[in-house]
């Protein structure tokens, strides 16, 4: 059989756009709601998706004042989700860093068996103090011992999970994800992550990146096709591309100002209070991004985006939309399977983490017409062929990772 | 009188024990659906059985949840490497998505890998001094965020009203958390908080009477539990009325047509004891749990009772929203 696209949506509360819980006739405070998750969880099993995708940390995001944020739990979310449809996959976001090894094993474990075999683990860090100090700390872990710990957390958990006798997986075991681009982030990649959930704006520098994911998890002894890329994508869908356009700029216009200034502030980890919409970013702040504390992801992708693009403040602003610095596509249903298609083709993805703009319209109109294209073009199913995420994947069951006790006992969050 | 009723789900090992039985996550869901016919309270879900491995029970209540909305679900979660700040998210999560219907039966134990790498009092050991705190850190979490401070003002451009969200900035000697949680309050005001005083546990009056929204008290200790319960609450400014006391009780009914009188014999138990109702245990498999729903469940009710009460604690007997907390 050719080579299929892998697709997933990434259910972000309202949508990726900051201004999302504010389009019209969008109700601003569904995604508080379960229902606004079981519901576009089912249309993408109607669409044939790979999986629903949940992005989390456990703490309130100090913005919460002007965006939506993410606030259900996921792992109870993705059981309600699983007795409520039959074949989507489900992945949900869970912390090396801020959970006890045992019980999550446990618990993921048991999430991957009522599922019938259809969950995956997507392994964050957790960057930022606000996290930090809902667990004893008073800031966050230094990047590489926290990199550290999730190796050992993530080969203990996975190898927990190879010996289970009671509750045996469908799938053999959950799928493990992983989303961190650092340097660090890259090697646990490749240690362990089986889907690789990236961030990048450029094609070119998306193939280099899945070359050396894939050329990594061969160094760890496996091999490049148990390993699935999926950058994210962001989607702005209209039925004419000026129909799109239009769309896009509204989602600048309701875009709450103090919201994406705040936001950018805290990726770059400096102060942007006194900057005017027309004045350049001060470039000479920013440190290599192998220095930066947080979310090197992000800062990485924001960073490259100033040094090749010079923008203004207020340019740089309308470009991430509160997204974050995920790529964003606008256009026809026809211009965004073409650009899918490209990036496919070009080996720079093996699919991708939808994320829709706003929802659940963006991802309906997503799934809506989208998808039916993509299937036109023999790109993507027209139903499932398994039961289970790894099928859906078209991933087998690899061999357990080797443990990575660099260090015994685990290195706790201290 | 309220009724919950026990179930431990796991892999059915097809040899009949003297206990309660593991029934399969399929039976599970059959009984979910009596137990909401048939008008219990909740069904509690326990963690670990005489009977082998259960499945773990938040997974199991969201899930079943997620299959038959009208019952209550009680989920047991130990200490026992569980961050407070994750439980106390988890739980609030199943609480806002059932509409009110949760309960967590906190179990004393021990701490978890990630607190204890923190710990205010590294020395810190007591199983009972630790449930304290911890329901403590939960019931606090659960009202961190208000319910009201979600106004979701599209034209103003404001999601929540943030002077109304506040951490909790808790220190203790188990635990150091700083909240708020992340999503608003549920309809119940805060889930339920189950506490068991076994004969042999960790827990008295005194431990769980700052938290407690429901009491379980084994058979041989139902002796007194009203008055020692009355005292302990009385001394942190509660009363009686603020707090369901529950008869845990072992049933088995091979003869449906014994229900009658076992049903009269529990009723008079708890008239004895001053008790609010019942935790049943019924032992052996999926038919025993389904024969004292159908057959003994229905006798334990009042006359009279709503029959579809809007929250757990409404079907409880409590308030329908919890009074917040000071």
């Amino acid at each position: 059989m050719s080579r299929r696209l892998h697709i997933n949506v990434n259910i972000l509360n309202a949508g990726v756009f900051g201004g999302s819980w504010r389009f019209p006739d969008t109700d601003g405070t569904a995604s508080y709601r379960i229902e606004h998750y079981t519901s576009i969880a089912k249309k993408a099993e109607e669409a044939k998706l790979d999986a629903v995708f949940l992005a989390d940390g456990p703490s309130l995001d100090p913005s919460v004042r002007h965006r939506t944020g993410n606030n259900l739990e996921p792992t109870t979310v993705l059981a309600r989700i699983a007795a409520q449809t039959e074949r989507i996959g489900l992945i949900g976001t869970l912390s090396s860093s801020y959970n006890d090894p045992i019980e999550l094993a446990r618990r993921l474990g048991d999430l991957d068996y009522v599922s019938g075999g259809r969950f995956g683990w997507n392994v964050v860090t957790t960057a930022g103090p606000v996290a930090a100090r809902n667990f004893g700390r008073t800031g966050e872990l230094d990047h590489a011992l926290r990199y550290r710990r999730a190796a050992e957390f993530t080969t203990r958990v996975v190898a927990g999970w190879a010996r289970r006798t009671e509750f045996a997986s469908p799938q053999g075991r959950p799928v493990v994800v992983q989303a961190g681009g650092s340097s660090d982030g890259r090697r646990l990649a490749s240690r362990v992550g089986e889907v690789i959930f990236s961030a990048d704006q450029d094609l070119d520098h998306a193939r280099a990146f899945r070359t050396e994911i894939r050329n990594g998890a061969v160094t760890f002894g496996r091999r490049p096709e148990e390993v699935v890329i999926l950058p994210g994508l962001s989607t702005v869908v209209g039925s004419t591309e000026a129909e799109a356009r239009a769309r896009r700029e509204l989602l600048d216009q309701i875009l709450p100002d103090a919201y994406a200034r705040n936001r950018l502030a805290g990726q770059l980890g400096i102060s942007l209070d006194g900057l005017s919409d027309d004045e350049p970013i001060p470039a000479g702040l920013l440190v290599d991004p192998d220095e930066a504390g947080g979310s090197q992801t992000f800062y990485r992708v924001v960073k490259a985006i100033i040094d090749r693009e010079k923008p203004t403040l207020g340019q740089l602003l309308k470009k991430l939309s509160g997204g974050g610095g995920h790529r964003i596509v606008v256009g026809t249903p026809e211009q965004i399977a073409d650009d899918i298609e490209t990036w496919f083709r070009a080996g720079a993805a093996d699919g991708f983490n939808v994320m829709p703009d706003v929802l659940p319209s963006g991802f309906d109109d997503f799934a809506d017409h989208v998808i039916p294209e993509l299937q036109r073009r023999g790109l993507f199913r027209t139903e499932y062929e398994g039961t289970t995420l790894r099928d859906h994947l078209g991933l087998g069951l690899p061999a357990v990772p080797d443990e990575a006790y660099e260090r015994r006992p685990l290195d706790a969050v201290r | 009188m309220s009724t919950i009723i026990q179930l431990a789900v796991g892999e059915p090992s097809g040899q009949r024990a003297d206990g309660p039985a593991l029934v399969s996550i399929a039976d599970a869901g059959a009984i979910a659906a009596v137990a909401e016919e048939v008008g219990v309270a909740a069904i509690r879900l326990v963690d670990g059985s005489a009977s082998g491995r259960t499945l773990d029970p938040t997974v199991v209540g969201a899930y079943l949840a997620g299959l038959h909305g009208g019952v209550g679900y009680v989920a047991e979660v130990p200490t026992t490497c569980n961050a407070p700040y994750n439980a106390a998210r988890r739980v609030l999560s199943l609480d806002r998505a059932t509409g009110g219907r949760i309960g967590v039966a906190l179990r004393a134990g021990e701490g978890d890998e990630v607190s204890q790498a923190t710990g205010p009092e590294p020395g810190a050991t007591d199983p009972t001094r630790r449930w304290t705190e911890y329901a403590r850190v939960l019931t606090r979490l659960w009202e961190s965020f208000p319910r009201e401070a979600l106004i979701g003002d599209q034209k103003a451009g404001i999601v929540a009203e943030d002077a109304l969200i506040k951490p909790i900035d808790h220190e203790g000697s188990f635990y150091r958390v700083a909240g708020p949680l992340d999503g608003p309050s549920s309809v119940q005001g805060r889930p339920v908080v189950v506490a068991d005083l076994h004969a042999l546990g960790a827990l008295d009056a005194t431990a769980v009477a700052e938290s407690a929204d429901v009491v379980v008290v084994d058979r041989e200790r139902a002796a007194g539990a009203d008055a020692a319960l009355t005292e302990a609450l009385w001394h942190v400014g509660r009363s009686r009325e603020d707090v369901a006391l529950l008869g845990r009780v072992e049933v088995a009914l091979d003869d449906p047509a014994a229900a009658a009188a076992l049903g009269d014999e529990l009723r008079a138990w708890a008239d004895e004891h001053r008790l609010n109702g019942f935790e049943l245990v019924p032992t052996g498999g999926t038919e025993a749990v389904v024969t004292a729903l159908r057959t003994l469940a229905p006798r334990l009710a009042d006359v009279g009772a709503v029959s579809s009460p809007p929250t757990l604690r409404a079907a409880l007997g409590l308030r329908e929203v919890a009074a917040v907390l000071t």
